[in-house]
């Protein structure tokens, strides 16, 4: 019985399933808002998805160009007015600066390639490679080749033993 | 051991194309336009501008709502930008030239990330009579998304959003680019 059980845990679809359901609720707990936010908390959240136009790779949050620092303060005012969401903030934003500005790339339009195309290399890639070792090991079929052979051959009569020449 | 024979035929076929995206791409680099005085993309282009309101270092207010009617220019500057400095003279010159047309562009400098004091005695030092709008807080480089200057907008007399020219201007750039814009959309409503 215990046998038929560890075959059962060995068994593929359940390591699949405790994956999916992991990956489910650590994207449940990380997406849970906590409670009502300060207006300093919305200002961190909008600028950590801003990017600073004069920099590379760094958000307004912790950028100090002067560009950063403006947004910073336009992200304020508006944060203060109550009268736009984070997201409506960012889109205020985004209309002056244009997408760049926005530090993770939105999922729709030619915007989503960026999120598509590396999967799609990846998915690509292992399916070139999978097929390649595949069509390779049917064309030697786990087989000696003539060639193999005659190379072990060679290899043999060159391979004296070392005691011979005491 | 050597590779399979399919393989010794693919991989120069791989290499070549991969070699020629990139040579694609450095061509794509080297026939990029430069950054200094060219006209530039934007979100704005072709929309209403801004509606941004402020005061000038002379204590005018300025509210570019108001402006309708005329072709505006606005001069995002900073005291201390060496092309705005080096840009400086094409600017006055512009000016110049237009104060002694009928249909006169207006010219503002936005003053960006800089103190009243310096920017006054750059003007004093350098010349240049036109009104000089503060932007302290940034929120008129924000709502233009201007992130280095100098940079220039000009907006036509409805009020849409026509041109954004990044880096500094040379000598006769300004008057060409206005001639041109007002040949294509005088008299159009968008």
């Amino acid at each position: 019985m215990m046998s038929t059980l560890n075959k059962k845990l060995k068994a593929w679809p359940v390591w699949m399933l405790m994956g999916i359901l992991v990956v489910a609720l650590l994207a449940v707990g990380a997406g849970r808002q906590s409670g009502p936010l300060t207006q300093e908390d919305r200002i961190d959240n909008v600028t950590q998805r801003l990017a600073c136009p004069t920099c590379d790779g760094e958000s307004v949050y912790v950028s100090q160009a002067p560009s950063s620092q403006n947004i910073r303060n336009e992200v304020a005012r508006q944060v203060a007015s109550g009268q736009r969401t984070d997201d409506e903030i960012v889109a205020f934003i985004e209309s002056s600066f244009g997408g760049q500005v926005l530090l993770v790339p939105r999922a729709t339009g030619l915007d989503a390639l960026i999120w598509v195309l590396p999967i799609a290399v990846l998915v690509c890639c292992t399916a070139g490679l999978a097929l390649t070792f595949r069509r390779w090991k049917r064309e030697q079929g786990g087989q000696a080749s003539d060639a193999d052979r005659a190379l072990v051959a060679q290899l043999l009569e060159l391979d004296t033993d070392p005691t011979d020449s005491l | 051991m050597t590779p399979p024979r399919r393989v010794q035929k693919t991989a120069p076929m791989v290499a070549g194309v991969v070699g020629l995206i990139a040579v694609a791409l450095l061509v794509m680099l080297a026939n990029a336009s430069p950054s200094d005085g060219e006209t530039a993309s934007s979100p704005l282009l072709g929309r209403a501008a801004p509606a941004v309101q402020s005061t000038t270092l002379d204590g005018d207010s300025f509210d570019i709502s108001r402006r309708r009617g005329s072709w505006v220019m606005l001069n995002f500057f900073n005291s201390t930008c060496v092309p705005c400095i080096q840009e400086h003279g094409a600017l006055r010159d512009f000016v110049a030239t237009q104060t002694t047309q009928a249909d006169a562009v207006e010219f503002f400098t936005i003053i960006n990330d800089d103190n009243d004091d310096a920017v006054r005695s750059f003007f004093k030092a350098n010349g240049g009579d036109w009104p000089k709008v503060k932007d302290s807080d940034g929120a008129i480089s924000v709502a233009f998304g201007v992130a280095k200057v100098p940079e220039t907008w000009i907006i036509d007399p409805n009020g849409f959003v026509r041109m954004r020219v990044v880096g500094g201007v040379k000598q006769g750039f300004l008057e060409d680019r206005i001639t041109e814009l007002r040949q294509q959309f005088e008299g159009s409503s968008r």
